[in-house]
């Protein structure tokens, strides 16, 4: 039994492509043929967690009718009451195999978790996410098939990006029209193409042909600077890798996001040129874009609105910043439980809050200045921090300390 | 928005480049050859692209370079390693240096496919490092960063069912790349098994190989030519008419230099980067258990041995000692390396290779090693001594006897020679 891995070789995207003609044709005669794309969806679902992988096939669909049940249920209760209890315990219920698939490699010396397969992290986010809107009375109705159809969305199954219910099944119940979906034919060829650049060359270029040099490299220097490896080269492994993290995963989101397109679904971006952010903030809503929003919408905003209500503390500035350390340790701690994701989190919840500062700083003191200088000044540190926060989330530091 | 006017516009481009490459990829081509200039730099460029390429080692070779095989000791470049010398008095031979650390006789077995018919009934270097021969042999993890798709591809295609070739691809399976194609691996499968390989798996596996060999030509020549500015800085100091004494004299003073700061005589920067504090420390005695007399690279060795029979090739062998301070301090037993030495010894003199220059006993001679396992200095001058009659003299007639015992388990943990 074949297993092949999404968006890995030329093969699938001419498989893919070939098994996406009769929905494109579909959908350019305003159809959308449910049954074929079901079956469609099901081919790539088994060529993906089939053969040699077959495990994580019985793990997702085990997790499916888990989600299913837990949102369901709590569907239910909340067509006729609305306490916090029963909510807080579907949010709990439903991340409690998230939970177990990241600490497992933790405490039992990194083996993974047999209920794990690959992308259960955005399958979860989808899932909290439902039940979160219909906490806020947004999200109304509950169809299992809908539910299913959306979380289970291939293109996006392995690594998102992450779509919102309302906004994927509006989608999917409008057939766009002729001239739209030509436009959106259009873009994802472009956006196969620019991937193709991104994943295959750049990213080939920097992961595969560069970093093992420059991780050599800086191995060879682990004595240098009293025993703590800090070498140029080491510098050098940074930029590397943060270069090769951006092209390979923006490569990836671009390939989900055209596949989507051809579906006629506008799965959203992922990314918008991170590496241009003017502050830490400003990288947030251009890197990982869906992924960061969830964190906003879902864990920052939650909890500001939470401890606003209950006015445990009172000034504002205070609740921001415990905030922004609770959104941003839950986002080390979901990479995965190791001390380099956890402290990675950390350093981005110490940056934003020091640049909530310098903001509030900045607003108070008329007089410094602003000009094309201290914005190409404000890049360059912000290109700087962010790549030393790769180096950190890239583990490399642990090998080159503790291994 | 015209449906079919927006679908060409759309499509044509996409149509237009797949059309291209497949025509660059899967018409062959030859790309012309490349400069002599470029066969220079990669002739001491240690790249990894031309090591796994074909199209420049074997033009090179066609156009009179020597290659010479080895591992890591071939990238300890000063002013007397063989390129140096080679350039500087124009001697009647060009070395192409081919290897890096960890490439073994296995991996040189499947890299030197596409260009063993360019070496039919001529001379080569091979250097065999005792540090070769562990109980694991090669490592995997180095055989496959140092795999090349092209050359293993063009072993597959004409490989024939004979023990040696049995032999090769059960070596083959056992290391991960041979499961990096399925195609690969049920036709390496077949040869193991003593099986032809199919006919679509030949159709398959020649069309991968036009795909990688204009792969080749198109990109192996892009190559650094870092290390040959340095080889040509280092020349300067050598001086310019051949003389020995005033040569062991310059190297002598080089290397005093450069190894003050250890006390084995270790090339200083070595030693700052690799040993200096803890694992210096770590390494005492560290290596009196290692054994280098039963391995499964003896049968590796073997195979190369083969090949130098097929095509009626004269080698000369270079069996480099260890650095005696440092093998004393680590607690490497000198007799075990010795009976490693006699084992080699002793399948190359069965066979019929008798040009060997074996330096295992003189690993205690001053600035002989670079640095710990490595030649350098005044290494690289008794290299010489025996290089460059061996490829500038005419050499008596010569002729193998191949033993294929030499391939069997038994051999490889033998302790009689």
């Amino acid at each position: 039994m074949v297993n092949i891995q999404p968006y890995g070789t030329p093969e699938y995207f001419a498989l893919i492509i070939l098994f996406l003609l009769p929905i494109i044709i579909g959908l350019f005669n305003g159809r959308r043929f449910v049954n074929y794309e079901t079956l469609f969806s099901l081919v790539f679902l088994v060529l993906t967690f089939g053969g040699s992988k077959w495990q994580q096939g019985v793990a997702l669909i085990g997790y499916v009718i888990f989600e299913v049940i837990t949102v369901g249920v709590y569907a239910r209760y909340r067509a006729k009451q609305n306490n916090t209890a029963p909510f807080v315990w579907a949010v709990i219920i439903a991340i409690i195999p998230l939970v177990i698939v990241k600490v497992t490699p933790a405490i039992e010396g990194g083996k993974q978790s047999l209920i794990g397969f690959l992308g259960i992290s955005y399958l979860t986010f989808k899932s909290v996410q439902m039940i979160m809107e219909m906490r806020d009375g947004s999200i109304k109705e509950f169809h299992p098939l809908a539910f299913i159809r959306f979380i289970l969305f291939f293109p996006t199954i392995s690594s998102g990006p992450i779509d919102r219910y309302r906004r994927f099944h509006k989608d999917y119940v409008q057939i766009p029209d002729k001239d739209r979906y030509l436009k959106m034919v259009d873009k994802a060829v472009f956006y196969i193409f620019q991937g193709f650049l991104y994943k295959f060359v750049l990213g080939y270029l920097f992961g595969k042909l560069l970093l093992p040099i420059v991780a050599h490299q800086a191995m060879l220097q682990r004595s240098a600077f009293f025993h703590t490896g800090l070498s140029l080269p080491l510098l050098g492994y940074m930029y590397t890798y943060s270069m090769y993290l951006f092209f390979d995963f923006a490569g990836y989101s671009l390939f989900a996001v055209a596949i989507s397109y051809l579906m006629g679904i506008e799965t959203p971006m992922n990314f918008n040129k991170p590496f241009a952010s003017h502050n830490i903030k400003d990288f947030w809503n251009r890197w990982h874009m869906t992924l960061s929003f969830w964190f906003r919408d879902f864990i920052f905003m939650r909890f500001t609105f939470f401890i606003m209500k209950h006015r445990w503390i009172k000034n504002r500035i205070r609740v921001s910043q415990l905030a922004y350390l609770v959104n941003f340790l839950v986002m080390g701690f979901w990479h995965g439980v190791t001390w380099f994701y956890i402290v990675y989190g950390l350093f981005h919840a110490a940056a934003m809050i020091i640049n909530d500062i310098w903001l509030r700083f900045k607003k108070k003191h008329k007089g410094i200045p602003h000009n094309r200088f201290t914005e190409g000044f404000a890049i360059f540190l912000t290109f700087n921090v962010i790549c030393f926060s790769f180096l950190i989330f890239s583990g490399f530091l642990n090998t080159l300390w503790f291994k | 928005m015209n449906l079919k006017k927006g679908l060409w516009k759309i499509l044509g481009p996409v149509i237009a480049a797949f059309v291209l490459v497949l025509a660059v990829l899967f018409f062959p081509q030859g790309f012309g050859n490349v400069s002599s200039k470029t066969e220079q730099r990669a002739a001491v460029s240690l790249s990894n692209n031309i090591f796994k390429g074909n199209k420049i080692k074997s033009q090179a070779i066609r156009h009179g370079y020597v290659p010479f095989i080895g591992s890591s000791e071939l990238a300890r470049m000063d002013p007397m390693h063989p390129s140096s010398l080679a350039m500087k008095y124009h001697r009647g031979y060009k070395p192409f240096l081919l290897g890096k650390p960890g490439t073994q006789s296995i991996v040189h077995f499947f890299a030197m496919q596409g260009m063993m018919s360019e070496l039919r009934n001529r001379k080569l270097v091979f250097v065999v490092s005792p540090q070769w021969f562990t109980k694991q042999g090669q490592m995997p993890e180095a055989f496959d960063y140092y795999y090349s798709p092209l050359e293993t591809i063009d072993w597959v295609i004409h490989a024939n069912n004979t023990v040696a070739n049995r032999y090769a691809a059960k070596r083959l399976l056992t290391m991960p790349s041979a499961s990096s194609s399925a195609v690969m691996k049920s036709a390496v499968t077949n040869i193991a098994a003593g099986k032809p390989i199919t006919k679509s798996q030949r159709f398959y596996l020649g069309m991968e190989e036009k795909l990688l060999g204009n792969e080749d030509g198109l990109f192996s020549r892009f190559v650094s030519g870092h290390r040959l500015d340095m080889i040509k800085n280092d020349q300067k100091q050598l001086p310019d008419k051949y003389n020995k004494s005033k040569l062991y004299q310059i190297s002598s003073r080089l290397a005093a230099k450069d190894t003050d700061n250890n006390r084995f005589n270790i090339k200083n920067s070595f030693y700052n980067l690799r040993l200096r504090g803890r694992t210096v420390k770590n390494l005492k005695g560290a290596e009196a258990s290692f054994n280098y007399t039963k391995s499964p690279e003896y049968s590796d060795l073997e195979l190369m041995l083969n090949q130098f029979n097929r095509y009626h090739i004269n080698v000369l062998f270079v069996i480099p000692p260890v650095n005696q301070k440092w093998a004393k301090y680590t607690g490497l037993s000198q007799k075990m390396y010795e009976k490693t030495d006699r084992k080699i010894v002793y399948q190359l003199h069965q066979q019929g290779f008798y040009h060997i220059a074996d330096l295992t006993n003189d690993g205690g001679k001053k600035y002989f090693m670079e640095d710990t396992i490595h030649l350098g200095w005044n290494g690289w001058l008794k290299v010489d001594d025996s290089v460059d009659p061996f490829l500038t003299k005419k050499q008596a007639p010569y002729h193998y006897h191949i033993d294929n015992r030499f391939f069997s388990k038994k051999w490889q943990m033998s302790t009689k020679y």
